[in-house]
């Protein structure tokens, strides 16, 4: 058994004495703290307008699922898919629609 | 003080928070938030708070103020001796750490111990400036206006004699013995508040306790050790 430190009473005393925070500098802390606070940028408050706009994080991950999906499709396999649903009428009539969409695309240009 | 009970935050405050993004509000009308548990704020961590006010959360910073403030106001005053200057080092510290909050890394340090290191610097900035000659009776005693027992006598008389013993320190001494036990660092805080080694900080603990037990030895028997 090891002797008590002869200071623990005394490191006792400082450690219990009372600490009142004076009111005149909780003010000044606090308002350092107000005067140095950071507002979110324009441009941050912009980007989570247009964010809430468009319903929030959530939508906006179904709106990225839809897009990327909607992307696979037509670059993958585009003549295994039928969007128009002419199921039955076989790869001919998807691809005779496919034909026609580009032939009006270049129509436009 | 906050009224305890419900807490409305402002509009400019509620965009700081991430989760009511989906729920547009109205701007300069009170939202309700998570906020509105009392114990939220006192529940999260330094470094949480820090970020949120980081974030433009004001009230973040209050509840930063009450846990840390305190620390350093009495880790300074117990440096300096002084507490006109140990107030003014306190606000300096607690500035720097507003000022940090938007760029403060996480995970690279605490919160106190960061504080504890500015205030320590801050200290020994003003100890260069006015030279080691802190007289004993400069020592300051906190006012409480309570009637004193004889244990409470008996408590300050040993608490302003360890003060007066600690003035006497060299100051490394002085803040290593202070920070380990007093403020209850450990030993690898105390070395990143002072920048130095462990063993470093164990060596100035170990020497200033040597130096205090050897100061109040005779003043022993005066404070009450007599009654074992």
């Amino acid at each position: 058994m090891t002797d008590p430190d002869p200071l623990d009473d005394f490191f006792d005393a400082a450690r219990d004495a009372p600490r009142r925070m004076p009111d005149s500098l909780l003010m000044r802390i606090a308002a350092d703290a107000e005067r140095e606070v950071s507002p979110p940028s324009k441009r941050s408050r912009h980007r989570m307008g247009v964010l809430a706009l468009l319903g929030g994080w959530p939508a906006l991950g179904g709106l990225a699922t839809a897009t990327l999906a909607g992307v696979w499709i037509g670059v993958a396999n585009p003549l295994g898919v039928d969007p128009l649903g002419l199921v039955g009428a076989g790869d001919v009539a998807s691809a005779e629609l496919s034909v026609g969409y580009l032939d009006v695309d270049w129509a436009l240009e | 003080m906050e009224a305890a009970g419900t807490r409305l935050l402002t509009a400019r405050q509620c965009w700081a928070v991430e989760w009511p993004l989906f729920e547009p509000h109205r701007p300069d009308t009170p939202v309700r938030s998570m906020m509105d548990r009392p114990d939220a704020l006192a529940e999260m961590s330094d470094t949480a708070l820090l970020v949120r006010y980081g974030n433009g959360d004001v009230g973040a910073a209050n509840e930063l103020t009450s846990r840390l403030a305190p620390r350093i106001l009495t880790y300074a005053s117990r440096i300096l001796s002084d507490e006109a200057e140990a107030e003014d080092v306190t606000q300096e510290a607690m500035l720097r750490l507003w000022r940090v909050a938007p760029n403060w890394r996480q995970g690279e340090a605490q919160v106190s111990t960061w504080l504890y290191r500015v205030a320590s610097n801050l200290c020994m900035d003003r100890l260069r400036k006015r030279g080691r000659s802190t007289p004993l009776d400069a020592v300051h005693e906190v006012q409480d206006d309570r009637p004193e027992v004889a244990s409470d006598m008996i408590a300050r008389d040993r608490k302003m004699a360890l003060e007066a013993a600690l003035v006497r320190l060299p100051e490394r001494q002085r803040q290593a013995v202070v920070l380990r036990h007093i403020e209850g660092l450990s030993n690898p805080e105390i070395a990143a508040v002072m920048d130095i080694g462990v063993e470093a900080v164990e060596s100035l603990t170990a020497r200033g306790k040597r130096a205090l037990v050897a100061w109040l030895r005779p003043e022993r028997e005066q404070l009450g050790y007599n009654d074992d």
